[in-house]
């Protein structure tokens, strides 16, 4: 499980966080949706100690983050974090030199999967090839949570579809999935845990089916009710 | 290979191609400079002793003999140096900064590696030294071959001939290249404390942003001022305490504690400062 | 395999009624093998850990059964398989009669239009089907 704690954050005077609480379960996939403003993408940072906090503490595991946490959970950022003059097998060379859980056939499964082409240099991909390598890099490696923001925004429609089918599939099965929108759109479906992020508070945490199944309720009509009281 | 040998590697794989630049543009640079300079002191020698029916004996005696001093002095020869140690220089700050700036932003990746983030800032550090170390390398190997050529060129009544040993010493090249394993220690430690200074100075500015720029120039001055503090306190109290020896001890000293207090900054704040 | 789902009622209980379709017209045979939680999650497009639930509610319901480590099959239970077509009968006449209800009609005059209009579109409707 993964505890946030009450963490702040402030980007000089401005309170970006303010002690923000929820947690995220293994097995489980947890979205955290933020309509407006910054947040979203500090919470992930600072989950991967990426950034440093003014307050509260985060427990991957019951435990801080450490370097060996690194092999058990993963952030794939919105923007491509290779060198960008690499081509798509160097960059998975660069990871299997690194990461003892680098998993070189689901890797190659991935590839396979998003129909990506090893030779090719990461900077002559389109934006949605793009996203799909680093979706790549980050899901080929065993971990347990994997944290991922904005996975769908800026993308054509086809690869948000084979993005959204990974998702389903045992290649996320059993891990812990953190991700970020602003929009919750056609994943609906898709996610367990639903994090109502505003101005740097948590309005609400739920579970998707579980507020259908109680209140017969879709996760926009329960957005629009806290947004919008 | 530990993780440590494998990013080094990559930082020098990542520079090789500039690097390899670097030192092509010196390698050719510095041959073509002779060839010219040496075809520039014959041409006006033989402008001279024909004008003014001089012999050669009396226009060496009038206008001096060339020596490849006279080469090493001209901007053929500093010119590469002064463009290779500029980059370097540079490339100090860019190591650091083109993780963070730019479309794909690999600090990400850096900071995520399993591994402790000292590594990733000693593997830094470690290929800016070796890099400093082949272009010597380099400009050692390139010597003996200009030396020759220069040779070629001019007929031996018009030359001075010297030896590479007494070429590197007669120079500001003895500051690069130390004649004595002590002074090899000494000069490169003292540059390596210099890049981990600056590497801090960096990783503040990374953390703070605005008010790290002042922090890490700050980190700088106190670093000078310390390193600097046995000639100061000598020039003020206009007293010399210690015998020459005792007084490198002491500048020794206070470079291993100002090396060990920049690796412990930059440890501290790449684990609880540093920003993506 | 597409279903739409809509976005109010708990989608594993969607997932049920599909299959229950499914069942009753006979597309989903006794004893066939169904797919497993996480092909289905896959081709639906939906949470693994909801496929999950519907499993299990149907396979508590009877609907499927799992023998060992096979791939679990539709049920081969006669009682069951009538059930299930009474059920998804009896739901469709329910809303069928709430909304003529509500506007009112004399009973024989739907009967008749309900005759008229179901034989004269069930080959259209058949040809769709394939």
């Amino acid at each position: 499980m993964i505890e946030v704690n009450g963490i702040k954050k402030k980007f000089g005077r401005k309170k970006v966080l303010k002690g923000v609480s929820f947690t995220a379960e293994k097995g489980e996939i947890t979205c955290i949706i933020g309509i407006n403003g910054v947040g979203k993408t500090t919470i992930l940072n600072a989950i991967m100690n990426l950034t440093p906090l003014n307050g509260g503490e985060i427990l991957i595991g019951g435990e801080k983050i450490n370097k060996h946490s690194y092999e058990k959970i993963t952030f794939i950022p919105d923007a491509i974090i290779m060198q960008p003059n690499m081509t798509i097998a160097e960059s998975m060379q660069f990871m299997a030199d690194f990461y003892d859980s680098w998993n070189q056939e689901r890797a190659i499964e991935l590839l396979d999967f998003f129909k990506l082409k090893e030779h090719e240099k990461i900077n002559s991909l389109s934006k949605g090839n793009r996203a799909k390598v680093n979706l790549l890099l980050g899901l080929a490696l065993d971990v347990d949570y994997l944290l991922m923001d904005e996975p769908f925004s800026g993308i054509d429609i086809f690869s948000r579809e084979q993005i959204a089918e990974v998702f389903t599939s045992h290649l996320v099965e059993d891990r812990g999935v953190i991700i970020t929108t602003h929009e919750i759109g056609d994943i609906e479906h898709l996610i367990d845990e639903v994090v109502l992020l505003d101005e740097g508070e948590v309005l609400k945490q739920f579970n998707s089916e579980e507020v259908r199944e109680t209140e017969g309720k879709s996760v926009v009509d329960v957005m629009r009710e806290v947004y919008q009281p | 290979m530990n993780r440590f040998a494998k990013l080094l590697n990559f930082e020098l794989s990542r520079f090789m191609k500039l690097y390899l630049v670097l030192v092509a543009m010196t390698i050719i640079v510095q041959i073509a400079g002779v060839i010219v300079k040496t075809n520039e002191y014959m041409g006006r020698a033989n402008q001279t002793i024909q004008e003014d029916g001089l012999s050669i004996a009396q226009f060496v005696e009038q206008y001096g003999a060339m020596s490849f001093l006279d080469f090493t002095r001209s901007l053929w020869f500093m010119g590469p140096i002064a463009i290779c140690a500029a980059a370097l220089i540079f490339y100090i700050f860019m190591i650091w900064y083109r993780d963070w700036f730019g479309k794909n932003t690999f600090i990400y990746r850096l900071l995520m590696l399993p591994t402790a983030r000292l590594n990733v800032y000693f593997a830094k550090a470690t290929s800016i030294v070796l890099m400093v170390l082949g272009l010597i390398s380099v400009q050692l190997i390139i010597l003996p071959l200009e030396n020759t050529i220069f040779k070629s060129m001019l007929p031996v009544n018009f030359r001075v001939d010297m030896t590479i040993d007494r070429i590197i010493d007669w120079n500001y090249l003895s500051m690069l290249i130390p004649q004595t394993f002590i002074e090899f220690v000494l000069y490169y430690g003292a540059g390596f404390m210099a890049v981990l200074i600056l590497f801090t100075a960096v990783l503040f500015e990374r953390s703070f942003k605005w008010k790290g720029i002042l922090l890490g120039i700050g980190y700088i001055a106190i670093s000078g001022i310390v390193m600097l503090s046995p000639v100061l306190s000598m020039v003020f109290l206009n007293h010399y305490y210690l015998y020459p020896l005792e007084s490198l001890g002491l500048q020794i000293v206070l470079g291993i504690i100002v090396t060990a207090m920049s690796i412990w900054l930059s440890n501290y704040l790449l684990n609880k400062k540093v920003t993506v | 395999m597409n279903v739409n789902f809509n976005k109010r009622d708990p989608v594993y209980v969607q997932v049920i009624r599909y299959f229950k379709e499914q069942i009753a017209t006979g597309v989903f045979e006794p004893g066939q093998e169904i797919l497993s939680r996480r092909e289905l999650a896959g081709r639906l497009k939906i949470n693994p850990n909801t496929a999950q639930r519907a499993y299990k509610e149907m396979e508590e319901a009877g609907l499927i059964y799992t023998e060992r480590n096979l791939p679990s099959k539709i049920t081969k239970d006669e009682h069951v398989l009538k059930s299930v077509r009474q059920e998804l009968i009896m739901e469709a006449v329910d809303d069928f009669v709430h909304s003529v209800r509500s506007i009112d009609v004399p009973v024989d005059e739907v009967l008749d239009l309900v005759k008229e209009k179901y034989e004269s579109t069930s080959d259209g409707e058949e040809v769709q089907n394939d």
